[in-house]
């Protein structure tokens, strides 16, 4: 870092040497500090919140110039602007993550196989269904739900006038499964009522497993709707369903003409990806050859699913700022995450055009732990802004970003003759659970399968509690002290 | 911000460029191509230190093991002297074995009758009177007997 005077001059280094207490100084073209005892760029959170406050005023005063040039570099096209969420600058005070769902039902049962695992014969081409419910079976909500009795059959009979309910079934299905007996169960009562409940799939042909998953949540949610109140004050639904699955998406669309943004908020229970073809690893054992395109990963489809991308001239979106029409650049984040995060991976493309479809077959790399923090609405919208330590009004300061998977379902084979199995995780070892048969699986074989939905759980916080500053997520030093390098260098 | 650097590279331009010396134009040229490098690379310099200091950016030896361990495992699953990975079941982990067609029987709920469990979806298909087997049978007898009426 140098002076202002002359590029060639040591007036800054020599200013803090004959000044006490000058050792701080601003990198004015970047808004950055630079400590000279340090000798090192230093990070505060007072100057960050007023250097996005600076601009924050910038936008009032409609100067978007003002925003565009304290940029540090243009990204790739992608000027950010300001949303609704600067109005409310309150930090939000930080906290332990919801950690009651994990260790439920760890319960080793006395033949030590754990408890819940039971196979599920095939009724005729219903591996689909099969291996959806070994996955519901085992999602630390849901069992924990069905298996304290939350869902009373007798009442559930007496007070609905529906004949069939899926709850009912899964319930039957959690006592079978749970009872210790090992013989495999036949799931007839839960695909017949399935098939009364959803017309248009009832038929004895191969369905896909996530379109079934969709469709069961749909329906159980439906028949909670009706007994339950739903939760007034914010309209979110506490059904069993939804207390699992449900998270919630942000979508921010701005204007490349003007730079001003408009977010939307939409819950979700689920996340599809597509495939990033923008291969980022390449594997390092293989060598080099012209066909090798290098690994797939779940984190890379990830990366894809919250790039800012620019939507077609073709797509070009009514701006309220500019009051006309303009390209702009949309951006996916996960404003809210799931108890359970359930991922699919789109392998089968349905082209409308040339009427086929088809199955991509690659190998997606995915990892048994997840951390979610790059892909949240905080991080997303920080990274925007170059990073700044600043706290967005309602940072999912309260959520763990941890996840930990349970359960994975692959299919193998084609599209129309495939086949779907589960791998469960249970106190640390792989069970593969196709149809009837359990088996115990090595770690790699579940690396080497070919992924379709993955299911992970929140990881509770673990000694992180009120003491950390809510409002960012940074990584704590040892010591516990929430920034590095302020205070303790100089 | 950048108005005060323009300003004072425009002021270092002209003090050197007051001088009447032919060979200084190169220098001024590629001394402010300098300056201007050294503005992007501090840039990228410090948008990537602030990354990494803050914690913000992933743990990439994490990344590199997991990516390893799935190379490895695609590597010995592949391996056709690897027979854990692709054999036919013998027991399962409870010391059973099952029939390629699940043979347990019971009652269908729609219709009563009792069917063998590997063969329920499609025998519930027919019942149900759904499926396209169920709606060609329906609609071949029903015009069947709308030509026999005709005639």
């Amino acid at each position: 870092m140098s002076c202002s005077l002359s590029s060639e001059s040591n007036h800054a280094l020599l200013h803090t040497k004959t000044q006490i207490g000058h050792e701080i100084a601003v990198d004015i073209e970047r808004s950055e500090l630079y400590c000279f005892a340090c000798d090192d760029q230093v990070y505060d959170p007072d100057f960050d919140r007023a250097v996005m406050l600076e601009k924050i005023v910038g936008l009032g005063n409609e100067n978007l110039e003002g925003i565009r040039s304290s940029n540090k570099r243009k990204r790739l096209g992608f000027e950010g602007g300001l949303s609704s969420d600067f109005k409310n600058l309150k930090r939000v005070g930080g906290g332990g993550g919801g950690g009651g769902e994990w260790d439920h039902g760890r319960r080793l049962s006395k033949s030590c196989f754990p408890v819940g695992l039971r196979g599920l014969n095939n009724l005729g081409n219903t591996c689909f269904m099969n291996s959806v419910l070994q996955a519901l079976l085992h999602a630390p909500p849901v069992r924990n739900y069905f298996l304290s009795g939350r869902h009373d059959r007798d009442s559930c009979r007496k007070n609905s006038s529906d004949r069939f309910c899926l709850s009912c079934d899964i319930d039957v299905i959690f006592s079978a499964v749970f009872s210790g007996d090992r013989a495999p169960y036949s799931p007839a009562q839960f695909l017949y009522s399935w098939w009364r409940l959803s017309e248009n799939l009832a038929c004895y042909e191969q369905q896909d497993a996530h379109e079934f998953f969709m469709s069961v949540l749909d329906r159980i949610h439906e028949k909670e709707g009706k007994t339950r109140n739903t939760n007034k004050d914010n309209g979110e639904c506490h059904c069993v369903v939804h207390r699992a699955f449900s998270g919630l998406l942000r979508s921010d669309v701005t204007c490349t003409t003007c730079g001003y943004t408009s977010t939307t908020y939409d819950p979700c229970v689920d996340i599809s990806l597509d495939f990033n073809t923008n291969i980022d690893h390449i594997s390092p054992n293989k060598p080099q050859k012209s066909t090798d395109l290098g690994v797939s990963t779940l984190t890379s489809c990830l990366d894809l699913f919250t790039r800012p991308e620019k939507l077609g001239s073709d797509q070009k979106l009514y701006c309220q700022n500019c009051k006309e029409r303009h390209e702009s650049v949309k951006q996916m984040s996960i404003k809210r995450l799931p108890l359970v995060l359930c991922l699919h991976v789109k392998r089968f493309e349905h082209s409308l055009v040339r009427k086929a479809s088809r199955k991509i077959d690659r190998h997606l790399q995915f990892p048994f732990s997840l951390d979610m923090t790059p892909y949240v609405s905080s991080s997303i919208v920080r990274k925007r802004f170059g990073n700044r330590i600043f706290a967005f009004e309602g940072d999912e300061a309260e959520f763990s970003t941890n996840f930990e998977v349970f359960a994975v379902i692959t299919h193998s084979g084609m599209l129309e003759s495939g086949h779907y199995m589960t791998y469960l995780r249970l106190n640390e070892q792989w069970y593969k659970c196709d149809d009837a048969w359990i088996t115990e699986v090595d770690d790699e074989v579940v690396r080497a399968s070919q992924i379709y939905l993955v299911f992970y759980v929140q990881k509770p916080n673990s000694g992180h509690k009120s003491g950390e500053d809510g409002g960012c997520h940074l990584r704590s030093s040892p010591s516990g002290d929430t920034f590095v390098s302020i205070a303790g260098c100089c | 911000m950048r108005a005060l650097i323009i300003l004072v590279l425009i002021t270092e331009f002209w003090r050197i460029m007051s001088a009447p010396d032919e060979d200084n134009h190169a220098q001024v040229a590629s001394h402010f191509f300098g300056e201007l490098l050294d503005s992007v690379i501090m840039d990228v310099a410090s948008e990537c230190h602030r990354i990494a200091t803050l914690g913000l950016d992933r743990n990439l030896d994490d990344e590199e093991e997991e990516l390893r361990l799935s190379a490895q495992a695609r590597a010995r699953v592949a391996d056709p002297s690897n027979s854990e990975a692709n054999s036919k079941y013998v027991v399962d982990i409870f010391g059973q074995t099952h029939p390629a067609v699940a043979s347990e029987i019971f009652d269908c709920m729609n219709c009563g009758r009792s069917i063998v469990a590997g063969r329920f979806a499609p025998h519930l298909e027919k019942c149900m009177g759904k499926g396209r087997k169920a709606r060609v049978k329906a609609t071949r007898s029903s015009t069947a007997a709308a030509a026999a009426q005709n005639r």
